[in-house]
């Protein structure tokens, strides 16, 4: 268990035995310090604790292993370890160009304005259709908005890999048309192969998953 | 003293809302599925807002009635 979770649950217990105390002796808030301790234990810390554990939360559903842990992303997790450099999510992770531990977040938040919590909803909408949906096929997923440049620039705008790659620069009109999201990173010749689930069968892999 | 009772009836209630939240909560924190954020918000985020609420609403109701 992390630090911050033995620390909110310290926290958890340390209020629910105060809560315990008033409510055995609800006598005591007839006193002044009654009045204080009640206010504490059934107003500030309740509050405190509920701050700490949805930070919690957010912050572990940005791990790989949380998105991994539904069985319908799993062969997306197996995807980050096939051993081809051409496949996009596969070369990001093993060369941790993206956070391993937050590798799918990093790659599928919004870089925009509240897109955390754009993320966060759609993070809601799966455990939705997890649970109360009919989840497609791993191959059949699709991303709810097509993937937008911006991600990708979020990391390599101005990168020189970027800027000056010799494909990069061939065509003079790609980089500005990249960089204003009319022409895809994913388009078709580009960096086409990005998880490929349905081929998995055939790749070989670098080891096992994340 | 019978309005001492039901406003000391009310903390007992609302302080048993916010045990079973909170304990809520310490369970979800263990929890590693993603379910785990949505009982987290849906009952244990409920039971502490209704006890807080319900707290609140006997410190506003107590002052009422020894204003009468």
């Amino acid at each position: 268990m992390a630090f911050p979770s033995t620390l909110i649950l310290f926290l958890i217990a340390v209020t629910a035995a105060l809560i315990g105390v008033l409510v055995y002796r609800p006598g005591l808030t007839t006193t002044q310090g009654g009045k204080i301790l009640a206010f504490f234990v059934l107003f500030l810390l309740p509050l405190i604790c509920v701050g700490m554990g949805t930070t919690y939360h957010i912050d572990r559903s940005k791990r790989t292993e949380f998105c991994l842990s539904c069985h319908e992303m799993e062969p997306y997790g197996k995807s980050l370890m096939v051993d081809d450099p051409a496949r996009l999510a596969a070369a990001h992770f093993q060369n941790h160009r993206v956070p391993a531990e937050e590798a799918c977040y990093t790659c599928h938040t919004n870089y925009a304005l509240f897109g955390g919590f754009r993320a966060k909803m759609h993070g809601l909408r799966h455990v939705y259709v997890h649970y109360l949906g009919t989840p497609p096929a791993p191959e059949a997923i699709r991303l709810y908005d097509a993937f937008n440049n911006r991600e990708c620039l979020h990391c390599h705008l101005g990168a020189r890999s970027f800027e000056e790659g010799p494909v990069h620069t061939a065509d003079p009109d790609l980089l500005p048309a990249v960089k204003s999201n009319k022409m895809s990173c994913l388009s078709s010749g580009c960096h086409q192969t990005v998880h490929n689930v349905a081929e998995l069968n055939k790749a070989k892999f670098w080891k096992e998953g994340p | 003293m019978l309005a001492g009772q039901s406003m000391e009836r009310r903390l007992q209630i609302a302080g048993i809302l916010i045990i079973l939240g909170l304990l809520t909560e310490a369970i979800c924190l263990m929890w590693t599925r993603p379910a785990a954020f949505v009982v987290f918000v849906g009952l244990g985020g409920l039971c502490i807002a209704a006890g807080i609420l319900l707290y609140l609403y006997s410190l506003a109701s107590a002052k009422i009635e020894s204003a009468k």
